[in-house]
């Protein structure tokens, strides 16, 4: 463990630390644009520039590692502030310092050192026009990235995310010296399962995310820890949300499973979770429908469900870890009713971890590997035909989207033989089959855990309150048991009902609420190294 | 005046076959070598005090002794004949008149530092020279010279000439060795240097074309004689490329030591139509430039670099007195704002950045903050900025002519007409790049 001192602080880091690592260790940020933690070191931006005592000229602090007894000085040396200034001189000489209109500001690694470090005192010497590219100011790279190559600085960071990570090597460097462009190496679209991290990485404006691209400032977003409901890897998101509306995902850091990368298909879900069409509970009357209110549904729910001799349950891997032991103990437990988890494999879809190994997801839905621990009988596409067919006395369906074959006609027209709950967010066929339709909220508007297919449980916390009556299914669950006196299962909040989950079953014992979540707050790490 | 040693082909008919170098005492020193060990070679060229002719001056000796002796696996030797500097010309000599010369040079330092393959990297321009080399690497292995098991010592190795693509950045030797993976060529961040991790992540050492022409001299004369030659710490002969407004440009070879005066009026003939010395580069366009009151410097690593410039690859420039100083720095900038190899920003931005203040005081807008500016310019782009020696190889000489030559900066700025209303594109409005003058 090498111990070194940084701008006067003494720090001991793990040996092979680069010295922008140890400096952020110290307390000390040295500034950089081409480094990134997850990829290569190249040492091509310059801005990291530190003064080492005893070597005749600055180096690099991202190709340095910390040796013992280094004396590093960063924002103490005034030969470091020169050369920082004039490689800020060079960066912005050509950049279109077109901040007002681009849709990077606010999360800009140039900018934010253009205007902290420097403290906007900066002035340029330059007389000559700009470098442009003409052609390359707003072009569409790939289905979902928009470069303009005017505001790149040669960072590489882009190139080398489709080398190392996605492995496709879609992007190089074109042309040479001041006029090099990136573009895809045989000019075809930037077409990458994780194309828009390429964005992610640019530390500048130069790629951005065209379906985000000009819907909200960056600085207006507020950003809630989450977990990306795509598949079974169960990457780590931020979801970014604004007066109740969620504008996008972006990956949060995670060196076990996701690194700061999110595939293209995981971070485009993000807007769909806006969508919420069942606003109230509903009951089928005569040929339309009649609204009501949570505690006349819950009641008259209550009535049906004790009359009940036969009760099935379709619950899904969608739900958190609480929901499912909340539906297993009030349906299977205390209703003696059956409950079914479908599973189905959907898209193979896959992720790369901090440590460069692939990680494959095993299911489409996120909490399949949770309901496998917490022993709800599974069911393939037959199974759960099976499941349906005939008739009982009440059918709950927990989530319509649980499983494909529950959007199909078949499946409507095994719901509408008996008496059925569907609880759902968007209008499916289904539930015009339904008996009773109660809204629920999507996972913006959720708390709980998911345990990933590779056995970590992970938290995810409520960005924004659901949209008209919908309430999470935890608490729809938990007013169910209480209406029906089972008092047992009662909860206030997700916390209370993991607590109980922890102490009952041997897969989650051992497991802290309050460790769960990871990242609580945006630190500057997180939010810097996603660009 | 010393007799030929790199230039004793010159002349000779017939002087590229096999037999002819043969005659001349050719692949003796290669045979020589192959009885010592490997560290006896690499002594026998440190006591020569050989230093690198590419233009770093470092010594080939101390060089080959970074390779690791003990690694297992194979190791590499290329020989750099990238030779792209403005002004240098003397590779090309020495592989148009004695290539086995080259191979055999190869061949020794390949067998000093254990390598059993050598890549000739040549510059892609060089058609003509990848030729004749690929001719003389299959003469020499009709020879026995080459192959396996040479000359029943249990030796193997093989040549290989590798064409490059005319990039200048190339003969950067990490540069080089990307290039040879079949990368961009773009230099490598160092350390760790390829002595260390070279080629395919294998120790690697890059000589220059002169320098390994200079090893079957010193293996079959012996280190003593090559270090007669010359100074103490710059020994042995050295070609010198002079080109510009001289009588009798060409290449020279002479030993080290001799001064700029020598080479240029008397080897050279002095200034062409009975004009003025006005100033040269010592070592080819990278050097910082000399005055006329300079030309007394002796040429030699280590004089040249403590009159503030480099001898380089011994390019000699000569430029008399109807040179404009001025079109000097633009000439330079166009070429190394074209070369950089944008990769990192100070050199590339700044190579660019310098071009467009020097295509605008040319093109008649100059203004006052321009000379400051190019100091400024050059400072911040050499002394360790940047990844590789590129960024010192424009702004030393550029800041040296501005350092020099200020006047004829401040004439051309006095002569300017006032510059055009200026417009910031954000987005250019005429889909095209204007710039000024140039």
């Amino acid at each position: 463990m090498p111990k070194l001192t940084i701008d006067g602080r003494e720090v001991e880091v793990p040996q092979g630390t680069n010295l922008i690592e140890a400096a952020r260790l110290a307390g000390v940020e040295v500034p950089y644009f081409c480094y990134h933690p997850y990829l290569s070191v190249v040492g091509q931006c310059r801005i990291c520039m530190v003064e080492i005592e005893g070597q005749p000229r600055l180096a690099i602090a991202c190709a340095t590692p910390a040796a013992d007894g280094m004396v590093v000085k960063s924002e103490t040396s005034e030969r470091v502030r020169e050369a920082r200034e004039a490689v800020m001189e060079f960066l912005l000489a050509n950049h279109p310092l077109d901040c007002p209109v681009c849709d990077q500001a606010g999360e800009c690694l140039l900018q934010d050192h253009a205007m902290s470090e420097q403290r906007g005192t900066f002035a340029s010497g330059m007389l000559e026009t700009r470098r442009t590219f003409p052609g390359l100011e707003r072009r569409l790279l790939g289905p979902h990235v928009i470069q303009n190559q005017n505001r790149c600085i040669h960072c590489s960071r882009c190139i080398r995310f489709t080398q190392e990570i996605s492995e496709t090597s879609a992007l190089t460097y074109k042309s040479r010296g001041n006029s090099a462009y990136i573009d895809t190496f045989d000019g075809k679209p930037f077409d990458d399962p994780f194309s828009a991290c390429a964005a992610d990485v640019c530390p500048v404006g130069a790629l951005t995310v065209r379906e985000f691209r000009f819907r909200k400032r960056a600085w207006k977003l507020l950003s809630t820890p989450s977990v990306c409901p795509g598949c079974s890897i169960g990457c780590n998101i931020w979801i970014d949300h604004h007066e109740r509306i969620v504008y996008r995902f972006t990956p949060r850091e995670n060196p076990d499973i996701n690194a700061t990368w999110l595939c293209d298909y995981g971070r485009f879900l993000a807007e769909s979770l806006n969508q919420q069409d069942v606003l109230r509970p509903r009951r089928k009357a005569g040929s339309g429908w009649q609204e009501l209110s949570w505690p006349e549904v819950l009641r008259a729910l209550a009535l049906d469900m004790k009359a009940a001799k036969t009760l099935r349950v379709v619950a899904s891997g969608t739900m958190s870890n609480e929901e499912l032991y909340l539906a297993r103990e009030l349906f299977t437990r205390h209703l003696k009713g059956e409950m079914v988890v479908p599973v189905f494999a959907g898209e193979p879809r896959k992720m790369k971890n901090g440590q460069r190994q692939w990680i494959f997801s095993e299911s489409a839905l996120p909490n399949s590997e949770g309901a496998k621990r917490l022993g709800i009988p599974t069911a393939d596409e037959q199974g759960l035909a099976r499941f349906l067919y005939g008739a009982a006395d009440v059918t709950v369906i927990l989530d319509p989207q649980a499983h494909p074959f529950l959007a199909s006609p078949e499946a409507a027209q095994l719901v509408k033989v008996s008496p059925a709950v569907v609880v759902a967010r968007v209008e499916t066929p289904l539930l015009d089959a339904a008996t009773w339709v109660l809204p629920a909220a999507s996972l913006a508007s959720n708390e709980g855990t998911f345990t990933s297919s590779t056995g970590k449980v992970q938290r995810f916390a409520a960005a924004v309150a659901p949209a008209g009556e919908a309430r999470p299914l935890w608490q729809v669950l938990s007013l169910l048991a209480s209406e029906l006196g089972f008092g047992s299962l009662a909860a206030d909040t997700p916390a209370q009902v993991f607590a109980s989950l922890a102490a009952a079953e041997e897969a989650f014992s051992g497991l802290s609420w309050d460790q769960l979540l990871g990242a609580e707050e945006e630190s500057y790490r997180e939010r810097h190294h996603v660009g | 005046m010393m007799e030929s040693v790199l230039l004793r082909a010159r002349g000779v008919p017939n002087s590229r076959d096999i037999e002819t170098y043969l005659k001349a005492g050719g692949w003796e020193g290669f045979k020589k070598a192959l009885t010592m060990a490997p560290e006896a070679v690499i002594q026998e060229v440190m006591d020569s005090e050989l230093r690198g002719r590419g233009g770093a001056g470092f010594p080939t000796g101390r060089k080959w002794s970074f390779v690791p002796k003990d690694h297992p696996g194979p190791k590499y030797l290329i020989c750099n004949a990238d030779e792209s500097e403005p002004g240098t010309f003397k590779d090309r000599e020495i592989i148009e008149h004695d290539p086995q010369m080259v191979l055999e040079g190869v061949a020794i330092a390949s067998y000093a530092i254990g390598a059993h393959t050598a890549y000739i990297y040549i510059r892609g321009e060089f058609f003509r020279w990848a030729r004749i080399l690929e001719e003389a690497i299959a003469q020499a292995r009709a020879k026995g010279f080459l192959g396996k098991d040479i000359l029943n010592t249990g030796y193997d190795l093989d040549i290989w000439v590798h064409r490059g693509a005319g990039a200048y950045i190339c003969g950067e030797e990490t540069a080089l060795i990307e290039s040879l993976e079949g990368k961009r060529g773009f230099p490598r961040l160092k350390p760790p240097f390829p002595a260390v991790v070279g080629v395919f992540g294998k120790p690697t050492v890059v000589n220059n074309v002169e320098t390994l022409a200079c090893l079957p001299h010193i293996l079959t004369r012996g280190a003593k004689w090559f270090a007669s030659i010359g100074r103490p710490k710059n020994t042995g002969p050295k070609l010198f490329c002079v080109s510009g407004h001289v009588n009798k440009p060409g290449v020279y070879e002479l030993p080290l030591g001799v001064t700029f005066r020598e080479i240029i009026f008397e080897h050279a003939g002095g200034i062409r139509n009975g004009r003025k010395l006005k100033a040269f580069f010592p070592g080819g366009s990278s050097a910082p430039v000399l005055t006329a009151d300079e030309v007394d410097v002796v040429a030699d690593f280590d004089s040249c670099a403590a009159a503030g410039t480099m001898l380089g690859s011994g390019g000699v420039i000569v430029m008399d007195d109807t040179v404009d100083m001025v079109e000097v720095g633009r000439n330079l900038a166009h070429f190394y704002a074209h070369e950089s190899c944008g990769q990192c920003t100070p050199c590339r931005e700044g190579s660019d950045w310098c071009l467009d203040i020097l295509n605008r005081l040319v093109g008649g807008y100059g203004h006052p903050s321009d000379p400051d500016q190019l100091l400024r310019i050059c400072r911040f782009a050499s002394q360790g900025m940047t990844i590789c020696p590129l960024g010192d190889a424009f702004s030393l000489p550029i800041s040296s002519l501005v350092r020099k030559f200020r006047h004829e900066f401040e004439a051309a700025i006095a002569r300017a007409k006032p510059l055009p209303p200026k417009k910031l594109p954000v987005m250019p409005w005429a889909g095209k790049d204007v710039r000024f003058g140039g």
